[in-house]
Formats: structure tokens, sequence, C-alpha cells
């Protein structure tokens, strides 16, 4: 246990670490103790200003407040296991496989137990601050209301569904470790691809097997009848608070005992598989057994030479072979996935005319713009440390633009042609206004790459660690932000259009499609400049 | 036409003056040790000469171009090997190759050629198609050598290109070099290992704290550290102020 502990201490540095390179940040965000301090911040703030904010309300609608409070109350728990899951999912499961397994605590006489048990604390550490967050909201109205015991149930069943949500990560890690090692000696062009695919499809098998809006629908089915849900584990740590707030302490008590029971059942299993499945792997891949042929020169697009070929074919292999470009792949699955249950309840329903289509756009507009920008602005730093093959190309700076901006704006269009089908078959949305979403998706994406080149040209990095970030933070959030801004800016003259005139009209779309060119230009000649000046001196 | 003009090249990282006031030159076919103390500024140079690194001051001619006036130029002309290169570890060594002749724009059949010819030549035929992920470091270094000839360069650049090769690699990259000296081919190298630099340098330039120390033939050198019949390693350690290794030596052991 000891063992455990310290471990746990030393991983969760380690986390905290791997974001922050500041050196005054790295002293304080280094520093474990911060989380509490962060943890009673999120507590008490929250709760001062809720107890307050609930104090000040008329008190006709106290009855509907103290049924929302138990709703929230009986959710956190489940909503905490998804938030730890979905943050594992995307920040944990996507390091580089090669320096997960040299991992020195796999040469470290540590027992599988002790190393899931350490790993296990110190995620559900790092990840504190957001169930002390939603406790706090919560805090403020029970206290209010007088519920504290049901807050102090929500408050245990949530630290347990921590746990659960930490050892569900610990399990992923063990399979996609398993999946990559075992296509690792298949081999093969198509192992690669295998593996990708299988790794996606884990991710977002969990992600939907513990999603808070399934849990939603299986409570409404609670209500109903009760045996439904009685076999979901999920959703036991929720109908234990539930049971808590009806005053039912029995079935609270099985209900919490048969989520701590669930909690060591998956600790145990990701104790074995961390046990069966962890080893080096022994890295070589052969991909072909042909003999080497070269291509015939291929021109793809006109002023496309051999040099911007290659760099973009070389960028297309780095997506579905590195590891650390699984977690860009799948965003677009994950959203899609998160997107489709968020919109499951009008699915039934056609969308009615104007309106409902301008409420569907911020829903089309953000993934998209957000793909697409983090797409580009990553392009640059993931040469790496193996940049400088491109610093001694005799190749300029518009060249390597071109390359690096083929491979965006594929991507987004791929995406966004996809996602905009996707939403029309599931929307049942007319084929004409499926058209002037994919106008609108093309609009955004060509603007979106071009001023996202701009962003990972000015702020690259090609620091090769655990988590490569590819741009530094500061980049990516001002980046991020002002793409947003841009996207909205492209998507405007729709929205007002369909807006003022309570129908959906195809006018203004030339408008829009006009904007996004002229962004395309614009970012163009911004990231060309930038990039000349990226590539007079090498930087790593 | 001189291969390469270095003159008066200065570069500052912060404080530390990594390279300062260094002029050299080398003509065509001829093969130029760079040798020099750890931290002396070697690597630096030669960044500066391939053109990823600009100097604060001086001024460098390849073949003619000028380096920060025109720098594709330069680059077209120049291969370069860097200390322990990092290579796209996600492509198997034949698509790197590829991917390198493809920047340089060789035409698909001489590319198969070359490319063929130098994996057979370094031992790396039959492994070409497996990802760089699993080569050893000195599979990468061979690779990082071909990738910097595939082009045909005039100038050669390489830092301790040597390191981490098997003795028969070492070999035959060390008679690669002499072959293309006679092709008029100039080579520029770092190297810690004396001997090396003894065996097949026409001439040998001594670098210390960023500045040229000394130059000249190996024979010269020799004849200018005084005493008949000394060794280069008694040459480089007597101008880099290294000389008194007996007395650090018996310090370490007590
Ligand atoms: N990118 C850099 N930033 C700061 N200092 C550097 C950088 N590159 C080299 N230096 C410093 O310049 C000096 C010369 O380094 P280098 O050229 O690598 O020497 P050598 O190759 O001869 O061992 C060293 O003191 C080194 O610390
Ligand atoms: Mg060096």
């Amino acid at each position: 246990m000891r063992t455990a502990y310290e471990l746990a201490v030393v991983l969760t540095k380690s986390q905290l670490r791997g974001y922050q390179r500041r050196r005054l940040m790295a002293r304080i965000f280094g520093d474990p103790r911060i989380i509490l301090v962060l943890d009673a911040l999120f507590l008490v703030v929250p709760a001062l200003l809720f107890y307050m904010l609930s104090g000040a309300l008329p008190s006709g609608i106290e009855g509907s407040l103290r049924e929302l409070e138990v709703e929230a109350l009986a959710g956190i728990p489940t909503a905490i296991a998804f938030m730890v899951i979905l943050f594992g999912v995307l920040s944990e499961i996507s390091q580089a496989a090669e320096s997960m397994s040299t991992d020195l605590v796999n040469w470290l006489p540590i027992t599988p137990s002790e190393y899931v048990a350490g790993s296990t604390m110190s995620l559900t550490y790092t990840y504190s601050f957001m169930l002390s967050f939603l406790l706090g909201v919560s805090l403020g109205p029970a206290l209010r209301f007088g519920m504290i015991l049901v807050w102090g149930a929500s408050a245990l069943m949530a630290v347990l569904s921590l746990f659960i949500g930490a050892c569900v990560v610990e399990l992923l890690r063990s399979v996609t470790n398993r999946i990559s090692s075992s296509f690792y000696k298949k081999s093969g062009r198509s192992g690669i691809f295998v593996r990708l695919a299988l790794t996606i499809v884990v991710l977002v098998f969990v992600q939907l097997l513990f999603s808070g809006r399934i849990v939603v629908y299986l409570l409404q089915g609670i209500m109903l009848t009760v045996r439904v849900a009685w076999f979901v584990p999920v959703v036991w740590p929720s109908l234990a608070v539930l049971a808590g707030s009806q005053g039912n302490t029995l079935t609270f008590v099985s209900f919490a005992g048969m989520t701590f029971a669930f909690f060591l059942i998956l600790f145990g299993l990701a104790v074995r598989l961390r046990a069966i499945y962890w080893v080096p792997i022994p890295v070589s891949i052969r991909l072909t057994n042909q003999a080497y042929h070269p291509l015939r020169r291929i021109t793809i697009l006109p002023g496309f030479g051999s040099a911007e070929a290659a760099i973009f074919r070389k960028d297309m292999r780095s997506l579905t072979r590195r590891r650390e470009m699984t977690r860009f792949l799948a965003i677009p699955f994950v959203l899609v996935v998160s997107l489709s249950i968020s919109l499951l309840p009008i699915s039934g329903t056609a969308v009615p005319e104007g309106l409902g289509f301008f409420a569907l756009i911020p829903l089309y507009v953000i993934p998209l713009t957000v793909f697409s920008a983090v797409v580009s602005m990553t392009s640059l730093g993931q040469e790496g440390s193996a940049v400088w093959n491109i610093y001694v190309a005799p190749i300029t700076a518009r060249q390597l633009l071109k390359a690096k901006i083929l491979s965006a704006l594929l991507l987004g269009l791929a995406f966004s042609v996809t996602m905009a089908i996707f939403l029309g078959v599931l929307l049942r949305i007319a084929t004409a206004h499926i058209v002037l979403l994919v106008t609108l998706g093309i609009a955004i994406v060509l603007g979106q790459s071009a001023m996202g080149m701009y962003f990972g040209a000015r702020f690259p990095d090609f620091r090769e660690m655990i988590r490569s970030r590819f741009i530094s933070v500061w980049g990516s959030l001002i980046g991020t932000f002002l793409c947003l801004l841009l996207a909205m800016l492209t998507a405007l003259p729709i929205l007002l259009s369909i807006y003022v005139r309570r129908i959906i009209t195809y006018d203004f779309a030339i408008v829009t499609f006009a904007i996004g060119l002229i962004l395309f230009f614009v970012g163009w000649k911004l990231a060309e400049r930038q990039i000349r000046t990226l590539i007079q001196e090498i930087r790593v | 036409m001189q291969a390469l003009e270095v003159s008066g090249v200065t570069k500052t990282f912060g404080e530390r003056r990594a390279v300062d006031g260094v002029s050299l030159a080398v003509n065509q076919g001829e093969i130029l040790g760079l040798l020099g103390p750890n931290g002396s500024g070697k690597s630096t140079l030669m960044k500066i000469i391939v053109g990823i690194l600009k100097p604060d001051a001086g001024a460098i001619q390849v073949l003619g171009n000028d380096a920060t006036k025109d720098p594709t130029a330069v680059k077209r002309i120049v291969g370069f090997v860097p200390e322990s290169p990092r290579l796209y570890e996600f492509l198997s060594g034949i698509e790197y190759l590829d991917f390198v002749a493809d920047v340089h724009g060789l035409v698909p059949s001489a590319k198969h050629e070359r490319i063929s010819h130098f994996l057979k030549a370094l031992d790396l035929e039959g492994r070409e198609n497996e990802l760089i992920n699993g080569y050893s470091q000195g599979m990468k270094q061979k690779l990082a050598i071909i990738a910097g000839l595939l082009h045909r360069p005039q100038l050669l650049v390489m830092d301790e290109p040597l390191n981490s090769l098997d003795p028969r690699s070492a070999r035959i990259v060390k008679d690669l070099i002499h072959k293309l000296r006679d092709d008029g081919v100039a080579t520029i190298f770092s190297t810690h290992v004396l001997e090396i630099a003894d065996a097949i340098c026409d001439r040998i330039v001594i670098m210390d704290a960023g500045r040229v120390v000394e130059q000249g033939s190996t024979g010269d050198l020799k004849a200018k550290a005084g005493t008949p019949g000394s060794t280069l390693e008694e040459v480089f350690l007597k101008l880099t102020g290294t000389s008194d290794t007996r007395e650090i030596v018996e310090a370490l052991s007590h």
C-alpha cells in the first residue's frame, strides 16, 4: 500500500508537470498540493454563490427547485465518472505507445495491483477538482433546502464514481496497449489500420457506455419500471442517491454496496489486465515484403511538385501510424457520438423550417471549427524533432504551406460533408438544406485551415514528449478562440438571413462562401509570411 | 571556385559565443576534418554552413552561392548529416529515403537505382520495409547518411557521422567519402576519433571555444607541435589546453 501511495505521488507530479513548462507556473502547478487548494476553492466559492442565489429566488418556485436539486444530486456521481473517462480518453490514452511500454515503471519492482492502485489514486486526485466543483454548486441549494444528508449521500457516491472512472481509464490503457501490441506483432499495413480503428471504436464505445445522457434515459425509465435499470451498474450510484432522498435507507445501502462491489470488480479486472498485457512491445513493423517500386511521379494538383507531394504523403501516413494522432482522428467520432446522443429525443420529428435549422447551425459549426482549426494548427508542429529534414530541404515557405494546407483542407472537408449528411439523415433534413450546410462547412474549412496554419507557424512546439502538443499552450488558446470568432463571422450571413426572414434562403450562402474565401486568402498570406520567418532558423 | 568559403562567422546564443569569428575554406575534392573538444562550436558552425542557423556576422559561400541570400540554392547542393539524427519514426526506411529523394526532386528511375544501391552498400537491404521506429541507433545513422548523399551533393557536411556505426559500415562510409573526393565532392566532417581524422583528412581544422586555433595538413600540424614523431592526439591535446590529462587521471584515481 505504501508503494502504491508513493507511486501515486510520483505519477501525479509527472502528470501535472506534463502540462506546465514555464518556470514560475511549473513551480506552482507542479506541486501536487495545488490541487487541494483548487479543490477547496472549487467547493467553497460556488457553494457560497449558489447558497445566496437560491435564497434570492422567489419562494413560489421552491418546489420545482427542490426537485431539480434532487435530480442534480442524483446525476453528479454518473456525471463525474463520465467526465473522468472522457478526459482520460482524450489525454491519457493518446500517449505514444513507445513511451508507454518503455515506461520506467515497467522496470521497477512494482506489482500490477500496486501500480493500478497508485495510478488510480493519482488519476482521482488529479481530476478531483471537477468533483469538488459539482459538489460545491449543489451544496449551496442543499444547505438552503435542508437536504444536507442527501448531499452527503451524493458526495459519497460521487467519490466512489470517481474511483470507478479512474479504474475504467486504467482498463482502457491496458486494452489499447494490448490492441497496439498484438497488431505490432501481426504488422503490415492492414494491421496499422485495424489498430487505429479498434482504438477509436473502444474509445467511442466506452464513452457511450458512461454517457450521462443515456443514464438520463435510463433514469426516466426507472420512474416507470425500476426493474430495467437494475442491471446497469452505471446508474447504481444515482439510484442510491434517489433512494437516500426518499429516506429509503435499506435501498440506499444496497445500491451503495453494489456500487462498491462494482468498483472492486473493475479494480480487479484492471489489475489482471495490466498483469497480462503490460509487456514492453517489441517494435519492429514490416510494412510489406514486396520489393521496392518507386511511385511514378503523380501530380495531385496543378502547381503541386514532387516535394509538396512527398510532404503531403508523409503527413497522411503519420495520421494513421502515429499514436499521438489517434486523438485527432478520434475527435470527429467522439463529437458525432456525443452529438447524436444529445439529438436523439428530436430524431423522431422532422425539424421545422427556419428556426429549428437555425438552432442546428452552431451544432454543426462548432465541432467542425474545432476539428478543422486543431488539425491545421498542429500540422507544422507535428514534424517534431525530425523537423530538421524540412529545414535542410531545398523548399520554399510556399511549397511547405501548400503541402501542409492540403491535408488540413482534405480532412476538414471530409468531416464537414460527413457530418452534414449524418445530421441530415438523423434529423431528416431536406437535401437542399444539407447542401446549404455543406456550403457553410466548406466556407468554414477554407478559412480555418489557412488561419490555423498561421497560428501553427507562429506558435509551433516541436518538442516530442509524452503528450506532444505540436503548438504552444498560448498559441492554441489564442488560435482556437480567434478561429471560433472567425467561424462565427463566416456563418453570420446565413444565421442572420434565417433569423430575420424566418425561412431558409440560399442567397446569403454566397456571402458566407465569399467570407470563407477571403479568410482563406488572408490566412494564406499571413501563414506564408510566418512560415518564411519560421524556416529561416531552426529552433530545436 | 572554392567549394566552401566561411569568413568571419560569429554566432551567439544569449550570452554564449558558440562560434567566434571563424574563417576557413574547403576546396573542391578536399576532405576537411573538424576537431575540437565538446562545446567548441563544431555543430553550430556546421548548421550555419548548411543554412539552418543564421550567423550573427560573417558570410558563407557554397560554390559561389551566398548561404544567407539564397539558402534554397545552397541546400540543393549541400548534403547534411546531423549529430544523432532524428528521423520520422513512423515511416519505413524506404519511405523515408523516398521522401528525401522526392523533396530534392529526383526522377523516379534515378531515385530507385540510388536508393537500392545505398541500401545494399550499407547492409540495410531486407530491413528497408520496417518502420524506423524499430531500427537500432546505427541503422538510423546509416539512413541519415544515405539521405544526405541521395541528391549527389557537391558539398557534404557531416557531424560525427561515424558515431554508433559498426566497424564494417564505418569503413564503407570512410571509403565512400574518399571515392566522392575523386568526383570532386568536398567534405567537411567533425569527429572525436583522431585516428580517423588522421587517416582520411586532407586538412584539419582544430576549434576551441568557438575559434579556429590551428589548421593545416596532418603533417603540418605534427610539425608545428615541435617534437618530431608526435601523434595527432598529442597535437590536439596541446592546442586545446588539455595536455595535462595525466594529472587529471591521477587526481581522479585517488
Ligand atoms: N540552440 C542553442 N541554444 C543555446 N546554446 C547553444 C545552442 N546550440 C549550441 N549551444 C552552445 O554553443 C556551444 C557550442 O555547441 P556545439 O556547436 O554543439 O559544440 P560541439 O558540437 O563542438 O560540441 C555550446 O556551449 C552549447 O552549449
Ligand atoms: Mg557537436
